[in-house]
């Protein structure tokens, strides 16, 4: 009994890593910064769709922007913008991610990517979140001789997954397999295009989306999601495909599309920009 | 005269043009004169079901050592090595069974005791997304280092694994991977890993140093690539099924000279039409690699198998997924892990679709050995007719005749990596 116990607790030492390790020194240095007065402390936001927060010792005011704010079970990208406190963007510093699980007490074994991409812009690829529940995402930021903290925290991470209708039965006779099309309440006009040429079922591929609104010019700022559906049998694709804004032209790439069954498929784009949302649904014939 | 072979032309023009309306009124039954006559959409399926559609095996950039021959024959020798077991008995082959399309003829397979799953044929598997049955490794060499470790199957560590490899496999693996340490009792453990069920074997592991455990991490990794680099090589060959539609395609129609006899095309024609079983499948090793609930009886007195939706979390967490520090890939080389479908409520009690390449060769059948043979399988299909993604109509008994006779079609000799001993 015992033993099992030192086990288990060795086994969660072991998987924290550097994570437990983090704790303890950030810790002890909030302990030491105490003392020094606060300055000028501001949070910086340049997106109104982002989470914020201040580092521990208020070195630093994080922004991190994700789709819809959340973190879902799988696969993670998120983007952290670096500011001062004072203001001012922080190029250059060194980010450590680390995805922890407080509840349980442990971590993951893949390591977030971090890469820089200017003007105190960070993309963390690689944020591997293996179950449902509550998450914390550790931010470590080191730039010169100072390094601060923050914790930025998911209650609730959930599994994907959409609700499908289920029609059972076979498709209408006259579908429309339009790839260009104008959103239901005619904001917009989307088209779509593989790439790599013809869909090949079982194969993970991408999409490019085209999207100009009702005047023809391009909209290059949207929040965009791809959902398909399988209506005959009730469910959807077996993959979580995740779009990127290329931000021009209106385009917007869409990576992790997978056809695992024949037939009719609906490919249903939404479409959000400045508060208006409208969608279109593509119909396809997965030979 | 004249008269009279006009009237006759015109005659034969109007039946012409009779048995044409008739014949586009009438589809005809289905083992009718002319059953080998397939429209194009038809044919497309065909030629998307050969062996012709398989192409050259997907690159694992995972695995830097996928195609290296010289990996393949090390991979070879570990893939029969009995020495890697608990009681010097199991090896792959145990389950794996050259001489049984590499599985095993028991509904569920017994190593170092008995496993609450059937293994799986390996027939072209490295052309699958995932693996297991429950798809909870997403490379080969991952796949591989699985069963070793697995109680019931190989039921050794992986400290014991580099023990083996350095006595037994010392100048395979340095000619591949660099030196290899000694491994003796002062250094190294010999029953070591990181594994809830059995408390000692971790301790071991936890009070080893990091750089212990990396340089055995490494060389149970290596071990792993080398054995997928051999497992990636079996491979089908063409069947009757294969050779029947190059026929189709030349363009051949004399019932005779056919491949395939009556009842097999008219399990064929069922098999892509009907019996709706291409839905899933589908492709030129029968399966979409992807997982389904179709209904299977649940086992008394067990615990049900969560299947695919249990698998979730495991493959996301393993140490050796592609995204973790032993994987040769790019992250943006991992996309089915990318982009993964989380959602577990859709995934519950299901399991990848099998390659139904020389099924006949193989009972039992399905992911605990449910089915003996394959007439109690199709007569399994009949009894689903209510579920959506099976919905067949009806299925009569002839018609299950034909859809056996079909899957009979389907063997072919397996090929498989021939290592060039000299
Ligand atoms: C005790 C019997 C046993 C032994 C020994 C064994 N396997 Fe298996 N194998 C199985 C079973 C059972 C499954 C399915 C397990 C599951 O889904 O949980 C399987 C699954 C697999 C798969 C997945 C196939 C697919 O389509 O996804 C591969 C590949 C494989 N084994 C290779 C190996 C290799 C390589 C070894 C030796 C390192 C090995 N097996 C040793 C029984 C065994
Ligand atoms: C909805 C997807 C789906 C459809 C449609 C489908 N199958 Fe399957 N098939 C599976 C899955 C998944 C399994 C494995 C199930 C398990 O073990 O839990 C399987 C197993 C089998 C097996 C056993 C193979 C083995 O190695 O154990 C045979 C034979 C088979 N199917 C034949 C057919 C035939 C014939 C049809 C058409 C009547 C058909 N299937 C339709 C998904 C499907
Ligand atoms: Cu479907």
């Amino acid at each position: 009994m015992k033993r099992g116990l030192f086990v288990i607790v060795v086994l969660f030492l072991l998987l924290a890593g550097c994570a437990a390790k983090d704790e303890q020194t950030s810790g002890a240095m909030e302990e030491m910064t105490e003392s020094h007065g606060h300055g000028d402390v501001k949070i910086t936001k340049h997106f109104d769709e982002s989470l914020t927060m201040l580092t521990d010792k208020n070195l630093f005011s994080l922004e991190m922007v994700i789709p819809a704010k959340q973190l879902s079970m799988g696969v993670n990208t998120v983007e952290i913008i670096v500011h001062h406190a004072s203001g001012g963007d922080v190029p250059q510093a060194e980010l450590t991610v680390t995805p922890w699980m407080p509840s349980m007490g442990h971590g993951v074994m893949q390591k977030p990517v971090v890469t820089e991409r200017g003007g105190g812009l960070y993309s963390v690829d690689n944020v591997v979140l293996s179950m449902t529940g509550h998450w914390q995402l550790q931010v470590k930021v080191a730039k010169d001789d100072k390094e601060d903290t923050a914790v930025f925290n998911f209650p609730e991470v959930k599994a994907m997954g959409h609700e499908h209708a289920m029609m059972h039965a076979p498709p209408p006779k006259d579908l429309d397999y339009a790839t260009m099309k104008m959103t239901a309440n005619n904001a917009y006009n989307v088209m779509y295009k593989s790439i790599g040429g013809q869909i090949r079922i079982n194969r993970i591929h991408s999409w490019e989306l085209t999207i100009n609104d009702a005047a023809g010019q391009p909209v290059n700022d949207a929040m965009v999601t791809v959902v398909g559906d399988m209506p005959e049998h009730g469910h959807g694709l077996p993959t979580q495909p995740e779009i990127t804004k290329v931000g021009a032209g209106g385009l917007y790439r869409v990576d992790g599309m997978k056809f695992t069954m024949p037939g009719w498929w609906v490919v249903t784009v939404s479409i959000m920009v400045d508060g208006v949302h409208d969608s279109v649904s593509f119909n396809l014939n997965i030979l | 005269m004249l008269n009279f072979l006009m009237r006759a032309s015109g005659a034969a023009a109007a039946t012409v043009l009779l048995f044409i309306l008739f014949s586009i009124v009438w589809p005809g039954p289905a083992l009718s004169m002319d059953q080998h006559t397939w429209s194009e959409q038809e044919k497309a399926v065909l030629r998307s079901l050969s062996i012709e559609a398989l192409g050259s095996l997907p690159v694992d950039p995972s695995n830097r050592y996928s195609d290296n021959p010289q990996a393949a024959a090390f991979g070879k020798k570990l893939f029969f090595e009995d020495h890697f077991s608990g009681n010097m008995k199991v090896s792959c082959a145990t389950c794996h069974r050259v001489d049984y399309s590499f599985t095993d003829n028991l509904p569920l397979s017994h190593g170092m005791d008995t496993t609450p799953r059937r293994s799986m044929p390996l027939i072209g598997v490295a052309y699958n997304s995932w693996f297991f049955w429950d798809g909870r490794s997403d490379s080969l060499w991952s796949q591989a280092l699985g069963p070793i470790e697995n109680k019931l199957e190989h039921g050794i560590s992986r400290t014991m694994s580099a023990y083996i490899i350095s006595k037994y496999y010392r100048k395979d693996y340095e000619e591949l991977f660099g030196p290899l340490p000694d491994f003796m009792e002062e250094n190294f453990p010999q029953n070591a890993r990181p594994a809830l069920d059995d408390p000692d074997a971790l301790k071991a592991w936890v009070l080893m140093t990091p750089e212990q455990r990396e340089v055995v991490n490494r060389i149970y990794v290596n071990m792993g690539k080398s054995i997928a680099a051999f497992v990636r090589t079996i491979l089908p060959q063409p069947s009757a099924f294969d050779r029947y539609v190059e026929q189709i395609h030349a363009g051949e129609t004399i019932p005779s000279r056919m491949v395939l006899t009556n009842e097999e095309v008219a399990g064929l024609r069922l098999f892509i039409g009907k019996a709706k079983c291409t839905n899933c499948h589908n492709g030129p090793l029968f399966t979409n690699s992807d997982f389904h609930n179709i209904g299977l009886p649940q086992k008394e007195n067990v615990a049900p198998d969560k299947g695919r939706a249990a698998a979730i979390t495991q493959v996301l967490s393993n140490e050796f997924n592609c995204l973790g520090q032993y994987s040769d890939a790019h992250p943006n080389d991992c996309p089915e892990l990318r982009f993964i479908d989380t959602s577990n409520k859709k995934y519950a009690g299901a399991f990848k679709t099998p390659t139904l390449r020389n099924v006949a060769e193989r009972p039992p059948y399905m992911h605990a050995g449910q089915f003996a043979t394959l007439r109690e399988v199709l007569e399994f299909y009949r009894s689903q007719a209510q579920n959506p993604e099976l919905s067949h109509g009806n299925l009569t008994d002839k018609e299950l005749d034909q859809l056996e006779a079909f899957l009979h079609a389907l063997s072919s000799p397996i090929a498989s990596f021939q290592a060039e001993v000299q």
